[in-house]
């Protein structure tokens, strides 16, 4: 058979092949949609398909820019995500603390009901939810859109923050309060700064969260459009398909640019939230 | 040191915001959900009377329901199959030691990052038979092949069903990933010396261990996969036809488009109903599968 030295060589080829299919099969897509994004629109229908740039242009983005809006959408996304991330986080430590360091059946059952919540699906709600929108003019407005950016993201960071901070002692607490601190200042300057690692990283998981959400603002806003429902609002050029693909594919590669970057720089912190919320779910 | 009456209020105070966000976005609406399947809306002629039950037994005598009853059922099995299988192979390629092991989890991260809109509408032309990047690979091996995925309806329901592995397939290997962290590593050698293969010790060792992480994970994502709709909305609109509208699909055409809000709500709640009772069982279930 073979010695000890050509197995291992044997292995690491078998690895190697391994990770490139892998690594082809879902970069190999994303890199097509780039080509496609900076393809003139007339050459996207050629057979076979060009998986090289000859002519590359920028007239899909600057038509993006001028007709359908991008740099509002693209602010408006940023808007509601950021706010719903930041005011989210602060709702979301408050009970949090409560929880982790009160214990009585009244908020037991408020935990419960909480974690639960995560299991009535979008749809189920959605009609009841539109129409009491309407009713009290919260539909298409930043306010409604954060509100229910902000209920999706409060039961998970809840979950997470509250197993850190089960970990933290009481006692750290506790000689705060008898050196003189009022509970607010304890809560503050004491158990917020230790929190600060968990916070990040399930900041970036709600950050992804938030701007991969999709059925919130396709439901709940008409006039305000976040860059995940414009994608699917682009106006149908005169070709006998139905997608216009020029145009979804510079949208598309818009939204994703951002996030692989993001992904690139968080990737640990990523992992720890994405495990956290797993081996805990 | 909180034992404190006084601070009972406080803690009140705290969890108060949090909870009534979503007491009003999530118990609100489920209770005027279940109220309305009781009665026949039609919104368009402005009919608004109580039915009782009578928008339940239409469920099951409508055929655009049934088509996607079946086929909610179809795709939810095949997708998990595949997340199962391909999941753990995945799984174990990412927890291979090798100088390319972070870059690879980089990658793979990526699906997970990005929203199923913008790959379901890249999806739509990915497939499209003449310049679509799926045939034009497949072409690369067989250059006469010709198959427009997304006009006929098994082909467009495999489609869909590879979308979402493409997608969320990383996601689950991540978490499978996540348990194999724990089996430790004293174990294959131990293993070794007894003079297990590297596949006997994973069906000995690694596959009894992780199991349980694989159940409990593998009930979320059958439950995501039941109240999956981003795919559809973008991908196929539930075509050709109604052959590929999931049932989440179908409630929010119901609800949003033919305004005929009472048999949508009673869909929305048989739909809520099978989840509370599918995550009841399996919970359970898995408390009771222990290693």
């Amino acid at each position: 058979m073979f010695s000890n030295g050509s197995k291992r060589i044997l292995l690491r080829c078998l690895m190697w092949t391994l990770a490139i299919v892998v690594a082809f099969l879902i970069l190999f897509p994303l890199w097509w949609i780039f080509v496609s994004s900076i393809t003139p629109s007339g050459e996207l229908f050629s057979k076979p398909i060009k998986y090289w740039p000859v002519n590359p242009t920028l007239e899909s983005y600057s038509y993006l820019i001028e007709n359908v809006g991008l740099l509002e959408k693209s602010r408006d996304t940023i808007i509601i995500v950021g706010l719903s991330i930041t005011i989210g986080m602060i709702l979301s430590v408050m009970a949090a603390f409560s929880f982790a360091r009160f214990k009585n059946k009244g908020l037991s059952l408020a935990v419960a009901f909480l974690l639960g919540s995560m299991l009535i699906p979008d749809v189920v709600t959605a009609r009841p939810l539109y129409d009491f929108l309407r009713q009290v003019h919260l539909f298409d407005t930043y306010t409604g859109l954060i509100i229910l950016y902000i209920s999706g993201i409060i039961p998970f960071t809840i979950l997470i923050l509250q197993n850190f901070l089960s970990d933290i002692p009481v006692s750290i607490e506790e000689s705060a309060s008898i050196d003189g601190c009022g509970f607010l200042q304890s809560m503050f300057y004491v158990t917020l700064p230790l929190l600060r690692p968990a916070i990040a990283t399930v900041c970036i998981v709600n950050f992804i969260t938030c701007l991969n959400n999709f059925f919130t603002p396709l439901f709940y806003s008409n006039g305000i459009s976040v860059l995940s429902t414009a994608i699917t609002q682009l106006p149908l050029r005169d070709n006998m398909y139905a997608v216009p693909w020029d145009l979804v594919s510079s949208m598309g590669w818009i939204i994703i640019l951002p996030i692989i970057i993001f992904v690139g720089i968080f990737q640990r912190q990523i992992m720890e939230g994405i495990m956290a919320g797993g081996v805990k779910g | 040191m909180y034992e404190n009456k006084k601070y009972l209020t406080i803690a009140w105070i705290l969890v108060l915001p949090a909870l009534l966000i979503r007491v009003f976005t999530t118990i609100y609406p489920i209770i005027e959900t279940f109220r309305i399947s009781l009665y026949d809306v039609k919104l368009l002629r402005g009919i608004n009377e109580f039915v009782g039950f009578q928008n339940y037994l239409n469920i099951f005598q409508d055929s655009k329901m049934i088509t996607s009853i079946n086929f909610t059922a179809i795709f939810v099995v095949g997708s998990m199959i595949g997340h199962i299988v391909l999941g753990i192979a995945l799984a174990l390629i990412l927890n291979m030691k090798f100088a390319g092991q972070k870059v690879l989890r980089t990658i793979v991260l990526l699906p997970w990052a990005m929203p199923m809109v913008v790959i379901a509408m890249a999806s739509k032309w990915a497939f499209n038979n003449e310049y679509g990047l799926v045939n034009d690979f497949i072409r690369w091996f067989n250059p006469s092949f010709k198959l427009d995925w997304l006009i006929h309806a098994t082909t467009a329901s495999n489609a869909v069903i590879a979308v979402d592995l493409w997608k969320d397939l990383p996601f689950f290997a991540i978490l499978i990933l996540a348990g194999l962290q724990f089996v430790s590593s004293d174990m294959y050698e131990a293993a070794k010396i007894d003079g297990a293969g590297a596949i006997r010790s994973f069906f000995t060792i690694t596959l009894p261990l992780i199991s349980k992480n694989i159940l409990v994970l593998s009930i979320f994502f059958t439950m995501w996969r039941i109240t999956s709709f981003d795919v559809v909305y973008a991908m196929t609109s539930g075509g050709p036809g109604e052959s590929t509208a999931l049932i989440a699909y179908r409630i929010t055409t119901e609800a949003f488009t033919n305004l005929n809000t009472g048999y949508a709500s009673s869909i929305a709640v048989v739909l809520f109903l099978v989840m509370a009772l599918l995550s009841a069982l399996s919970m359970r279930a898995a408390k009771r599968v222990d290693y």
